[in-house]
């Protein structure tokens, strides 16, 4: 028996802030998390004249859930908006797919009919609560050593290792992504999604993402040393990998702060709903979410989630990788959209056009949901159809949507 | 310009003197501090600095002119950026920096020496210190809100910032706002040398990697965020959600504790330029600083002559006589209190032992001293040769006709009778005065001993001179003196009623007496008005709406007194009894009061109640503008704050009319007009005011 059509869960917004440097000189440390969630949610309100009490949830993706990430952020965030006491709030830890989860969960909900109207979102003030500061249960020793579990870094070199990607190949792809974001800033490729950071005299706060580096080179970033080699060789953090790929004598460090996301603080918000709600508040839809999907897949590698994560994405939606306009795969380490591009056979023209998280920065739980309005601010732009937005996640883990524009 | 540097065997002397009168922050202190400090940076072999005043105070503060003209909250950001650059370069020097504070600490005065590595007072309870912005809509602007709690310790920060109520240098010491006091300049000068001796290399407690709080309070812990609610509660019941200037200290602070010092800095200098372009802040700047320091200089009177008073005597002890007497006393005058009652005698001579022995700083023959200068009688001759009469007796015409008939013969010459009716116009009462000329109105406010106001009336014949004097009699009781023309409650009675009858009327309409209550407070009235009608006793209200109807032949026909009237029947008095609208034992609302007032109405609520008491107020002032009796919109905001409580937050209700918009108020008003009676008819003067676009402030 063929399922009954569910209703469709429709996009009809999204913003962010910029991105701020994630220390404590960076521009944004001086907002607190709860008021970088606030400006995007009150910016969400007032382009689309939200009533109160009209939406239905609103779920924040925030990685580092502590001191003033901690209790429960979105619905502390709500109560400093117009947007009523109605509307709950819930906050989401699925790593660095937080934010596309959210987007994903909205859509779930409003598909499923229980849901009308739903802001989905995220937000990381790496600045204020250093990531890592919550602790946690990924650091359990008999799971990092049954397990083999090894930071990130390691694995994203273990990745390239896997996939013979060079050291040369990464600062390439680096350097390709700085070139397209300071290209993107200047033509204003993101300037429909992005919403200042104001105080409350309404001056400027930032209005620009502050950490692409538009003056990199490839000379300078060659003499960037590894990051992760110290870690892996001297303590030895490497041999954790060889009980799940043996085969690996040696992993090749090729990752450092040049062709890894940058630390930064930001916000962003996603408005999900039916054609109904959007019928009732007079919204103009943007882009119907075609297909979701998560996965878990190797823990020790960790960041090949977007392979798996896309491929289940396709075939829900029943597409081919053909019938996919642009995609942002995010820059956690440049060794994971290259090894994307080299799994599917896609071109770098319809991946990351507008550079990604190595020039622009990763705030871990907002990124998911900010790809999803660059992908959709770049689709209309060029008048394409359809965006793919993955993820890598910790864990072992990958996340990926589908956005078709209507 | 502004400031000297004077090098001596590498302890520079920095001494802040800009021209005029004194030391505020502003741009061109702003400016001289950046170069002192720049020129310290290149001095060779420097070990310390000393950073003392060429004038009396040390700093008072902020340079109010320009901060009150100031609307553009970029430049004001801008001023506390770049003085708080400065106060990092000085505290980055690497030589220790003594403030030798020998005058007022205010303000942006006391931030530069939290700027500094140590500071040493003069012990003198003149000397005052601390950070009173909240008092003026603001917050610290220079490093005040991120500094103190290092020194203080989180919960004292929050308390001695979120009140705004400076110290004196000896209790400053106790408490940690100074480092050391000193009992002359010498030795002043002596120990901060020391203290250079001692501290070659000092860094400041927030530059240094651990530091223990003060309190034992650290920032981050469970305990201080349990500080942090605790303060939002106090503050909440303080000042019911009326005063955002407080609110947003608690915030810097707050936000300051988790960020690195230079971006707290950040945090409160956004915080600072906001409140300081907000209207509040403005409102507050205008009335407690402009208009006070008018008011006290007498600025638009004809003038001030020596008050040529010596001897007082003071007809009536109750509680405003016997006041009176003791802060006459202690102002030097000799005093002759009269009374027809040994009894009233004996407690008013219990209330002023009280008085004077609730004078710490004085010594045991100054106290006596000042005993002595009472006189105590219930005898007329004792009063013969007086210089002023201020008579104090029961509001009722014939009685204060015979006083003033039988003694006015007793004044020396040149002598002045002074009533200190609270409502009967000084017209009515110098009928029978031999010279009319010295006939005036003194309407002080109880209790007399802290109440800053005394409301001056004039009538046509009292003449200049009279006038003048009683100003400096005003002055040295160190008054806040208003003068207003003649006419039944003069201002500060008849605006003071409004609220109250209208208090009264909406309980009696039905509104939730709790919620009366509350409204008040929120809009930032510093009494509710059920409470205060209490305090006052209800049957002096009674009183006063007969005398009133007898005076101006106006009947105010309303449920509202109708209930202040029963309630006196009822032996509901007020506090005086131990219950009126309250029961004071419990101090709540008397549960039986629903049962004398009408149901429910269907629309009621905070607003709606708020609006209520504070339009009232506002008719009363533009009748009492219309009437005459007011000369100026600065002495209805003062005489409303100081001597009523109206709400401070407004900066008063000539403000209050201004921010709500004259044509907003006229239009508000008549739609209460004729809903709820002619009360809230809008003056002629409101009329005219909205429909010329005129504000009573530009």
């Amino acid at each position: 028996m063929a399922p009954a059509a569910l209703p469709d869960a429709f996009v009809y917004d999204a913003v962010r802030t910029p991105r701020g440097k994630g220390k404590d000189s960076g521009a944004l440390n001086t907002v607190a998390p709860v008021r970088l969630l606030v400006g995007v949610l009150d910016a969400l309100q007032r382009r689309n004249e939200l009533a109160a009490d009209v939406v239905d949830d609103v779920i924040v993706g925030c990685v580092t859930q502590t001191s003033e990430q901690g209790s429960c952020i979105a619905r502390a965030a709500v109560l400093l908006t117009g947007l009523g006491d109605g509307p709950p709030g819930q906050t989401v830890n699925r790593y660095c797919g937080s934010g596309l989860e959210t987007v994903n969960q909205a859509a779930a909900l409003v598909a499923s009919g229980f849901q009308d109207l739903v802001i989905a979102g995220g937000v990381e003030s790496m600045s204020r609560v250093k990531m890592g500061s919550d602790g946690g249960a990924m650091f359990d020793p008999p799971l990092v050593l049954g397990r083999g579990i090894v930071p990130q870094g390691i694995s994203a070199d273990l990745l390239a290792t896997l996939s013979g990607i060079t050291r040369q190949d990464v600062d390439a792809f680096a350097l390709q992504s700085q070139h397209r974001a300071a290209s993107a800033i200047e033509v204003g490729a993101f300037g429909k999604s992005l919403v200042p950071v104001r105080d409350a005299s309404g001056l400027t706060i930032l209005e620009v993402d502050e950490y692409p580096r538009p003056g990199s080179t490839i000379e300078g970033l060659a003499k960037l040393n590894p990051a992760f080699e110290v870690m892996g060789t001297q303590f030895g953090l490497d041999a954790l990998t060889r009980k799940a790929y043996p085969q690996i004598e040696r992993i090749h460090h090729v990752h450092h702060a040049g062709n890894s996301s940058g630390i930064v603080d930001g916000a962003a918000a996603v408005l999900v709903g039916n054609a109904a709600a959007g019928e009732r508040h007079g919204l103009r839809a943007r882009a119907r979410i075609r297909a979701t999907a998560v996965v878990g897949d190797e823990p020790v590698l960790m960041l090949a989630g977007p392979m798996p994560a896309t491929e289940r994405a396709l075939k829900k939606a029943g597409m081919s990788i053909q019938d996919i306009d642009l995609f942002e795969v995010n820059e956690a380490f440049a060794a994971v959209p290259l090894a994307f591009m080299q799994r599917f056979d896609v071109d770098d023209d319809r991946v990351n056009v507008n550079g990604g998280a190595i020039a622009l920065g990763h705030p871990l739980g907002a990124t998911g949901a900010m790809l999803l309005g660059t992908v959709l601010d770049e689709l209309e732009r060029r008048d394409l159809s359809v965006g793919l937005v993955t993820l890598c996640i910790g864990g072992g883990m990958g996340i990926a949507t589908i956005v078709e524009r209507v | 310009m502004g400031i000297t540097i004077a090098l001596n065997e590498g302890v520079a002397t920095l001494t802040m003197k800009l021209p005029g009168r004194a030391n505020v922050i502003g741009e061109p202190l702003i400016r001289a501090l950046a170069g002192a400090v720049e020129e310290l940076e290149s001095a060779e072999g420097l070990r310390g600095v000393l950073l003392t005043s060429g004038h009396r105070d040390f700093c008072a503060g902020a340079d109010l002119e320009w901060l009150y003209g100031e609307r553009d909250a970029a430049v004001v950001y801008q001023g506390s950026v770049a003085l708080n650059q400065t106060f990092r370069r000085l505290e980055r020097l690497g030589v220790p920096v003594v403030a030798c504070i020998e005058g007022a600490a205010l303000g942006g005065g006391y931030e530069i020496a939290l700027a500094c590595s140590h500071r040493i007072a003069l012990d003198s309870p003149k000397i005052q210190v601390g950070l009173p912005e909240v008092s003026l809509g603001l917050i610290p602007g220079a490093g005040g809100t991120q500094r103190l709690p290092y020194l203080v310790g989180i919960q004292r920060a929050l308390e001695h910032i979120g009140a705004g109520q400076p110290l004196r240098a000896p209790q400053a010491a106790r408490k940690g706002f100074v480092d050391a006091l000193a009992p002359d300049h010498d030795s002043l000068m002596a120990a901060a040398l020391a203290f250079i001796e001692a501290h070659p290399k000092h860094a400041q407690p927030w530059d240094q990697k651990r530091w223990s709080f003060p309190g034992g309070v650290r920032p981050g812990t469970p305990m201080a965020r349990n500080v942090f609610i605790g303060a939002a509660g106090f503050l909440q019941k303080k000042t019911a959600g009326a005063f955002p200037a407080a609110e947003t200290a608690l915030q810097v602070i707050h936000e300051g504790l988790g960020l690195s010092f230079d971006r707290g800095l950040e945090v409160e200098a956004r915080a600072f330029a906001h409140l300081a372009t907000s209207d509040q802040a403005k409102d507050m700047i205008r009335t407690f600083f402009f208009h006070r320091t008018a008011v006290l200089k007498h600025a638009g009177l004809p003038g001030v002559l020596p008050h040529g008073i010596e001897k007082v005597a003071i007809l009536g002890a109750g509680m405003m006589g016997a006041g009176l007497a003791f802060i006459c006393a202690k102002a030097g005058f000799s005093v002759v209190l009269k009374d027809v009652s040994g009894s009233q005698l004996e407690r008013a001579q219990a209330h002023i032992h009280e008085q004077a022995g609730e004078l710490g700083r004085l010594d045991e023959a100054a106290r006596t001293a000042l005993l002595q200068r009472v006189a105590l009688t219930l005898e007329d001759e004792p009063i013969r040769g007086s210089d002023l009469i201020i008579e104090a007796v029961p509001e009722v015409l014939s009685i204060k006709h015979a006083e003033l008939r039988r003694l006015q013969g007793l004044l020396a010459e040149d002598g002045i009778w002074a009533s200190n009716t609270s409502a009967i116009p000084i017209g009515m009462l110098n009928e029978h005065s031999a010279d009319r000329s010295a006939f005036i109105g003194l309407h002080f406010f109880s209790p007399v001993e802290k109440m800053p106001l005394l409301e001056i009336i004039t009538t046509e014949h009292t003449s200049e001179r009279t006038l003048a004097r009683c100003l400096a009699f005003g002055d040295a009781l160190k008054k806040v003196s208003v003068v207003v023309n003649d006419g039944y409650g003069f201002f500060t009675s008849r605006f003071f009623a409004s609220y109250l009858i209208e208090g009264a009327q909406l309980v009696a309409e039905g509104h939730d007496p709790v919620l009366v209550e509350y409204a008040a407070r929120a809009a930032g009235m510093v009494m509710p008005p059920l409470k205060v009608f209490d305090e006052v006793t209800l049957s002096l209200g009674a009183k006063a709406f007969t005398s009133r109807e007898l005076v101006t032949g106006e009947a105010l026909d309303l449920p509202g007194i109708d209930l202040v009237l029963r309630l006196v029947e009822l032996g509901r008095n007020g506090k005086i009894v131990g219950q009126g609208f309250y029961d004071w034992q419990t101090r709540t609302i008397w549960s039986g009061l629903s049962e004398l007032t009408a149901a429910r109405p269907s629309e009621t609520g905070l607003v709606l109640i708020q609006e209520r008491l504070m339009l009232a107020q506002l008719a009363e002032l533009g009748r009492a503008f219309d009437e005459g009796i007011l000369n100026s919109a600065r002495d209805a905001d003062i005489a409303a704050i100081f001597g009523l409580g109206f709400a401070p937050n407004t900066g008063g209700p000539c403000a209050y009319a201004d921010r709500y918009g004259l044509p907003e108020l006229v239009a508000r008003l008549s739609e209460l007009a004729a809903r709820h009676g002619e009360r809230f008819k809008p003056a002629a003067k409101f009329r005219d005011m909205a429909s010329a676009g005129e504000r009573f402030y530009d």
